[in-house]
């Protein structure tokens, strides 16, 4: 089972990394948008189009990955103080009433709004021929359907806690406060924290 | 189990909650489907209490909303034609969701925090505080004032407060501590600046904001700008008087911590003047000495010069630029004062490094001359956007003749050479040192930051054109520093172990980005069809109406409102509180006559006091996790509490003199 839970969370992954490089490629983009409409006075027509479709599909398809490394902001004010079954007990009935039906309908209505817009073939109305648009809103079910296998897989790791009394292992991944890392970064050891410990207390004694 | 105090607390707020909601529900009009007008007012108002409940509980916000708002919408839209309810409640979630993907300036916010991941794996904060804090040697305080610079500028750039209090708790605490800083100052002094970031733009608060509340993102970061700088200049005020009315918690550093290293080719030369300038040109006589690098300091001694005397000529070309650019002139020179302000507490302190003799004085003597000076050194950094406006005057009309040039043209034109003047003469082989250090680490950033924001808030480019280049430039940030250090470690093949660091951060960066922008924007996806729905069910007429029988005055209503965002600070995230809230107080504002710009201004610093107040500020822990075991949460946020004040005071300032906010806009875009 555990087994099954981690390919899942890490097909989320693969994806959210693979989408991720939008952003490498967006960045070098617009640069170079920019460069050629303001140096070289040229500017492309389609930029627009081709940026806003990048930023979207990054967005939406990494919403299963950040769920995979349970990024989405929660509010921790009583979440933090519980123990980890009663953690699961909520996930698990709030992961029933509002996750499930919320993505369900927004993958179920993606898949309709993208197939009227395959039908017609429809295209950028941006400006005047502007590129062809049904294929960045099949990323909307796709994402949506991505993300509701996650969202399965959080709620058998929920049931799994409420077993077992603790959280199931999740992947480790890239962490926006790495304190170690950083530590390495500016050179700055353990013991070097340790030793100023020393004059922490000789001030706290000389009031 | 014995439940703690904080979830009793929490459970008995809901329990209210939850009954208050079962006694007003309207059931018997719930289930047999037709519900009058009120009915819908009193739902809208009950998935109000309960998305607070569901958030309190700790389930993942974005995906509450989602959930409540298509069952709460599809109440709404059953109560009018059940037939078609739930494919109107289908398209109407579909092009929420499609609204967020295609949404034009929320694409800034990974451009943005692609950005500060970037800038912040640069690596180069040690060498910024290292200099800062050699500049900064004579200001009282100076440990803690060069954390506070440091802080705003790094922050500023990444964004990031995790990672900027972390950092700084690495590189600052010890330091502090060992020059016997109290345990609590210090601790203020890294949390209050770490948090910074928040509000001094390019910061991603205002680009949610604006998206939420439809401002321009360029509106609000011409008015965060002043706000910040004012705050930012606040605490380092606050720790100067510190220092000097209480020297024993920030004493003055020792002769030992201010000595800059001379290299060898500046100690043999100091021998010959004590001027750097001076110094260097007598050196190129010297046949004993290596030539190249006698040239190459000569050049780095002449670079405050010469970025003045280039700045006069552009001011030269916009002052003298044909009639049909008289705008632009303007602009020039209202644009002036907005870098010199940015820098100049820094660079002021470049003036100021050590001195050991009486000789030396006239830089105490003439502290005023020094605050003008200090303007033109920030130059080079306004040098760049300033470039364009100039170069775009000159060709609007290129047949008309040139103006002659306005008095206060020649009035800049002395000050800048009476600058030039006064830095050659007081570039000694100390400062030199520390210039060359500013150099390195804190110019590159400034002009990164002025250049971003410069051409946003001048209208040269986009918010996201700009992010996008800052993005970019962050990454050759990224490399240049890489490849120092690779150089100076002597690894064999700089640039091929340069070029895969510098993958690796990439690859890292773009995997944070994605991960906080899809948590950005589906927390956006959620609260829009949250919002919706909430407006379907006439919820947010309900509140208009209950506010405006209350009577408020303006002032009342700022007040209230500023209180419950405040309050909401404590269990709630930023990005909650502006996605969720906003769009409930937005449309009250325009029947009090409030300025939205203006709201959010004051927003965004009430924000940043929710990351100061205790117990929930997250940059304390931040702290507390790398700082010596001895050192408690409770001193820090003691250390924490003057800072919060001051952040009070500013907002009241704010409040007081709108203008502090409003002029950069005002002028502007009027």
């Amino acid at each position: 089972m555990q087994k099954l839970l981690l390919t899942i969370d890490k097909i989320s992954t693969f994806v959210g990394h693979a989408f991720s490089w939008l952003i490498v490629a967006l960045t070098f983009l617009i640069s170079w948008e920019v460069f050629s409409r303001y140096v070289l006075d040229h500017p492309h027509p389609w930029a627009f189009d081709v940026m806003i479709m990048m930023y979207g599909t990054l967005i939406v398809m990494a919403g299963a990955y950040t769920l995979a490394k349970s990024g989405h902001v929660r509010g921790d004010v009583l979440y933090g103080f519980f123990r980890p079954r009663t953690q699961a007990t909520i996930d698990l009935v709030l992961y029933v009433i509002f996750f499930i039906p919320g993505v369900f309908a927004l993958t179920y209505a993606g898949y309709y709004y993208a197939a009227e817009s395959w039908a017609i073939w429809e295209h950028s109305n941006v400006t005047a021929e502007g590129p062809p648009i049904y294929p960045f809103k099949t990323m909307l079910p796709l994402a949506g359907a991505f993300l509701f296998l996650q969202g399965i897989v959080e709620i058998i790791r929920c049931v799994i806690c409420i077993r077992q009394g603790e959280w199931p292992s999740r992947e480790e991944d890239v962490e926006e406060v790495d304190v170690d890392k950083l530590k390495q970064m500016v050179h700055v050891k353990d013991e070097d924290i340790a030793r100023l410990d020393q004059l922490v207390v000789q001030e706290g004694g000389k009031k | 189990m014995k439940i703690r105090r904080e979830l009793w607390f929490g459970f008995s707020l809901m329990a209210i909650i939850i009954v208050t909601v079962l006694i007003f529900t309207p059931w018997a009009s719930l289930f047999d489907g037709h519900l009058s007008h009120d009915d819908l007012g009193a739902l809208g108002l009950l998935m109000l209490a309960l998305i607070v409940v569901a958030i309190m509980l700790g389930f993942p916000t974005a995906f509450t909303l989602m959930g409540m708002g298509v069952a709460f919408g599809w109440l709404a839209y059953r109560s009018v034609n059940p037939q078609i309810a739930t494919q109107q409640i289908l398209d109407l979630m579909v092009q929420r969701a499609y609204s967020v993907m295609s949404n034009d300036v929320l694409i800034a916010i990974p451009l943005f925090v692609f950005m500060g991941y970037l800038v912040e794996r640069a690596n180069l904060i040690e060498k910024l505080f290292k200099s800062l804090h050699l500049a900064l040697a004579r200001v009282p305080g100076a440990l803690a004032v060069a954390t506070i610079v440091t802080c705003a500028i790094f922050a500023t750039a990444t964004g990031i407060v995790g990672a900027v209090v972390t950092l700084m708790g690495l590189l600052a605490l010890p330091a502090m501590l060992r020059a016997g800083y109290s345990v609590q100052l210090s601790a203020g002094a890294i949390t209050a600046g770490g948090c910074l970031g928040i509000l001094i733009p390019p910061s991603v608060l205002l680009i949610v904001y604006g998206a939420t509340a439809g401002v321009s993102v360029v509106k609000l970061y011409a008015g965060a700008f002043f706000p910040g700088i004012m705050l930012a200049g606040l605490y380092v005020l606050f720790v100067i008087i510190v220092a000097k009315l209480k020297p024993h918690l920030a004493p003055p550093l020792s002769e030992e911590e201010r000595r800059v290293v001379l290299p060898p080719i500046s100690q043999a030369l100091s021998g010959r003047s004590r001027n750097a300038v001076a110094g260097l040109f007598g050196g190129l006589r010297d046949a004993g000495l290596p030539r190249r690098s006698v040239v190459g300091q000569l050049f780095v001694t002449l670079l405050p010069a010469l970025s003045i005397v280039a700045l006069l000529l552009l001011v030269y070309g916009g002052a003298t630029a044909p009639v049909a650019a008289v705008d632009t002139s303007g602009l020039v020179q209202a644009g002036s004062g907005m870098p010199a302000e940015e820098t100049a507490e820094p660079s002021s302190g470049l003036q100021e490094p050590p001195m050991e003799s009486a000789a030396d004085s006239a830089g105490v003597k003439e502290p005023e001359a020094l605050g003008t000076a200090a303007a033109p050194v920030a130059a080079p950094s306004a040098a760049a956007p300033r470039v364009a406006p100039a170069q775009a005057a000159a060709p609007v009309a290129p047949a008309a003749e040139r103006v002659p040039a306005p008095t206060w043209f020649w009035i800049v034109f002395a000050s800048g050479i009476a600058a030039l003047l006064l830095i050659t003469w007081l570039m000694n082989w100390q400062r030199l040192e520390i210039f060359k250090m500013l150099l390195t680490s804190f110019f590159p950033l400034a002009v990164m930051i002025v250049a971003v924001l410069g051409s946003i808030v001048f209208g040269l480019a986009t918010p996201t054109e700009a992010a996008a280049v800052g993005a970019f430039g962050g990454l050759l940030l990224a490399g240049a520093y890489r490849y120092v250090a690779a150089r100076q470690s002597h690894r064999p093949h700089p640039i091929n172990a340069t070029l895969r660091d510098l993958g690796g951060i990439m690859k890292e960066s773009s995997f944070l980005t994605a991960k906080t922008s899809a948590m950005v924007c589906w927390l956006f996806v959620g609260s829009s069809i949250f919002s919706a729905s909430f407006a379907l069910l006439g919820g947010q007429e309900l509140i208009e109406r209950w506010v405006l029988s209350l009577g408020l005055t303006t002032v009342q209503f700022m007040i209230l409102s500023q209180f419950i965002i405040f309050i909401l600070g404590w269990p709630l995230e930023w990005t909650e509180i502006i996605v969720i809230f906003m769009p409930i107080f937005i449309p009250l504002l325009a029947k009090f006559g409030v300025d939205p710009l203006f709201f959010g201004l004051l927003v965004a610093l009430n924000l940043q006091t929710a990351f100061l107040s205790p117990p929930v500020a997250m940059a304390a822990f931040y702290l507390k996790g790398v700082s010596p075991r001895h050192v408690t949460l409770n001193q820090i946020f003691a250390g924490m509490m003057p800072f919060m004040g001051i952040q009070v005071l500013a907002i009241i300032l704010l409040y007081m003199f709108p203008q502090i906010g409003l002029w950069l806009p005002q002028l502007l875009y009027k």
